[in-house]
């Protein structure tokens, strides 16, 4: 290699050293908790069959499901706009309705209130009478909205995604020797540890976090990126109708005409599909001459774009399937797939799990690295380094406090109360917060200790509230081989003793004086690269 | 290097401030200008062009959005983020809609 190729590789290097660095500063703390609330997605419709421990229900086959639930909805809603119906699988509980009125056509009444979501039993058709709870739809929701009004949250958290994967890219530029690092793990040398730690949580899942990051950012593309579509057409919709099989809204004749069985439809869907279940039954003016049933297919390939037919509602004849779809637009459906995971089988969507914790891991520990590299230098704490190390400890250790504290208000909070759901989600944010307040109080060594000894504590308290307020308890549930509770019982268990060694290794460390040693720093990571850190 | 970005040496801190404005919202117009472009040139059906735009459309800001912080010239990361963005966008809004 020439001296110029080599001075511009330093180069390089050195400048991807410093955007890393605080790429990965400024949206550290948001990206710590969008990885871990979406990772803990990853087991969404657990998670809410987990808080409704009321609801239980046999198996049933897709067109029941449909029939049962179609039959409790025509006396009551018959001339809605529309019926949205989530069959359940075998991993939701329950069938989940919304219904829309038709709007009313005086232009200037006020819309209409959005309808509460129906739950409903997938055998009888009857509702559901369970607690109110958001479930797993909140951590999911909170991963890309953050909490905030929309659309702001989403924006956020768009910015946050690209700032990590800038600080991917440049993170791998900057460690040349990255899989080499790899096999260096210093165990309690300070700022090495750090750092070997933030390479192998790195290097280990480095494709699961590209995929994961990019494909985030895929999710949301038609809001974060739209003008190709402008470039290309004059009627934005007709991108949609041409790439997803969205035709114009279709408009109620006004003739009124029986609704076509439905569990004949839902069979001959899939009949087309090989036996493929259907997730989603959507009927359009129901008790309308124009009505139309439409069913899409589930998660059940990496491709996530499903693909729908939609059947006239009165006579139960295929009216029209979604397009074939191009290798662009398989592309991108397989993108979204890959990130929301609901093709992964059990064993899959664990691991899934485990590298999204390693990405919460990847994350962390840069956090702590930029505090281990600044405190070495023996100079007395300035005011930033003190402000990243408490947001540090605010978000490291005072989330899984929060996450642990919605699943414990789901218990504590009386089934009947109203309002329960969003005392719930208010319950985790003020554990979450309040508990980063009071660290403000405690001197930092202190502070880190206490935090995730009380997040290790709120984890442990959770199986022992749901044996105490439930029937579905560890040893009922394993009696009945009820794997659901068990496993969850027991996931809150490991994160609870993964919290408390955290605790007591910062309790080792407390009061240990920070170690400088220069001399090794230059030889042991990639040169100047690592000063830049 | 990296003290030309901070602007460490007596320049002060608007240069920062600037390279960071940069790099957010010229390397986004750029990125956005880009990914258009080549939504409207790619020789396929347009749905699958405008797709391909879309998708490939972030690995372009990061792209932008780096090296804004790797080239020490200030002046030529503006001229290259914000005109090449006015230029690209420009030449999207000549070439016209294709549907």
């Amino acid at each position: 290699m020439s001296a110029a190729v080599k001075d511009t590789a330093r180069r390089l290097r050195q400048s991807m050293a410093w955007i890393h660095t605080w790429l990965g500063l400024l949206a550290g703390w948001i990206l710590f908790a969008m990885f871990l609330t979406g990772t803990a997605s990853y087991f969404r419709p657990e998670i809410t069959r987990w808080m409704q421990p009321e609801v239980r229900f046999p198996p049933v086959s897709a067109s029941q499901a449909a029939g049962a639930a179609v039959a409790h909805l025509q006396p009551a809603y018959l001339g809605d706009e529309q019926w949205y119906i989530y069959l359940p699988d075998d991993r939701t509980g329950a069938t989940r309705v919304f219904t829309r009125p038709r709007p009313d056509p005086d232009p200037k009444a006020p819309p209409a209130a959005r309808r509460p979501e129906l739950t409903l039993d997938p055998a009888k058709g009857t509702p559901v009478s369970a607690r109110e709870t958001r479930g797993g739809e909140h951590f999911y929701r909170f991963h890309f909205q953050l909490q905030l009004p929309h659309p702001w949250g989403r924006w956020l958290a768009g910015l946050c995604a690209m700032f990590m994967l800038s600080a991917i890219i440049s993170g791998v530029i900057t460690h040349k020797r990255i899989f080499a690092d790899f096999f260096t793990l210093r165990w309690s040398k300070g700022q090495r540890s750090w750092l070997d730690a933030h390479n192998v949580s790195a290097v280990l899942a480095l494709p699961f976090h590209a995929m994961i990051t990019y494909t985030g950012l895929i999710t949301l593309v038609l809001m974060y990126m739209p003008w190709p579509i402008m470039a290309n057409f004059k009627v934005p919709e007709t991108f949609a109708a041409q790439a997803y099989g969205r035709g114009p809204e279709d408009q109620p004749v006004g003739r009124s005409a029986a609704l076509a069985p439905i569990e004949p439809i839902v069979d001959a869907a899939m009949r087309e599909w090989q036996g493929a279940r259907p997730a989603t039954v959507i009927i359009r003016h129901p008790g309308d001459g124009a009505a139309t049933v439409t069913i899409a297919r589930g998660a059940d390939q990496l491709n996530a774009r499903a693909a729908q037919i939609t059947y006239s509602g009165t006579t139960g004849s295929k009216l029209a399937a979604s397009p074939p779809q191009g290798a662009a637009v398989t592309t991108a459906g397989v993108m979204l797939g890959l990130h929301m995971a609901r093709f992964a089988g059990p064993a899959l969507r664990w691991c899934a799990f485990l590298l999204g914790l390693t990405g919460a891991a990847m994350i962390g520990t840069g956090l702590m690295l930029w505090t281990a590299k600044r405190r070495r230098t023996g100079q007395p704490q300035f005011f930033g380094g003190q402000l990243v190390e408490r947001l540090n400890i605010g978000a490291v250790a005072c989330l899984p406090a929060g996450m642990a504290a919605f699943f414990l208000a789901n218990r504590l909070i009386p089934s009947g109360l109203p309002g329960r759901a969003d005392i719930e989600v208010s319950a985790m944010f003020w554990v979450w917060f309040g508990l980063a307040g009071f660290s403000l109080l405690r001197p930092v060594q202190k502070a880190w200790v206490e935090t995730l000894a009380v997040s290790a504590m709120t984890f442990a308290t959770v199986p022992v509230a749901n044996a105490l307020l439930t029937n579905r308890g560890f040893l009922a549930s394993l009696r009945s081989g009820d794997w659901l509770f068990v496993s969850f019982d027991l996931a809150m268990l490991v994160i609870a003793a993964a919290l408390a060694f955290a605790a007591k290794h910062a309790h080792a460390k407390r009061g240990e004086l920070p170690r400088r040693r220069s001399g090794a720093l230059s030889t042991l990571v990639s040169g100047e690269a690592a000063d830049a850190i | 290097m990296v003290q030309i970005i901070t602007g460490r040496g007596g320049r002060g801190g608007w240069r920062i401030t600037a390279r960071c404005l940069t790099a957010l919202f010229g390397g986004y117009g750029a990125a956005a200008a880009l990914a258009s472009l080549v939504a409207r040139l790619l020789p396929v059906v347009p749905v699958e062009a405008t797709v391909w735009g879309m998708t490939f459309s972030f690995a372009f800001y990061a792209a932008l959005g780096l090296w804004a912080f790797h080239e020490p010239r200030l002046h030529r990361v503006a001229i290259t983020l914000w005109g090449g963005a006015a230029l690209l966008a420009g030449i999207v809004y000549l070439l016209g809609p294709r549907a």
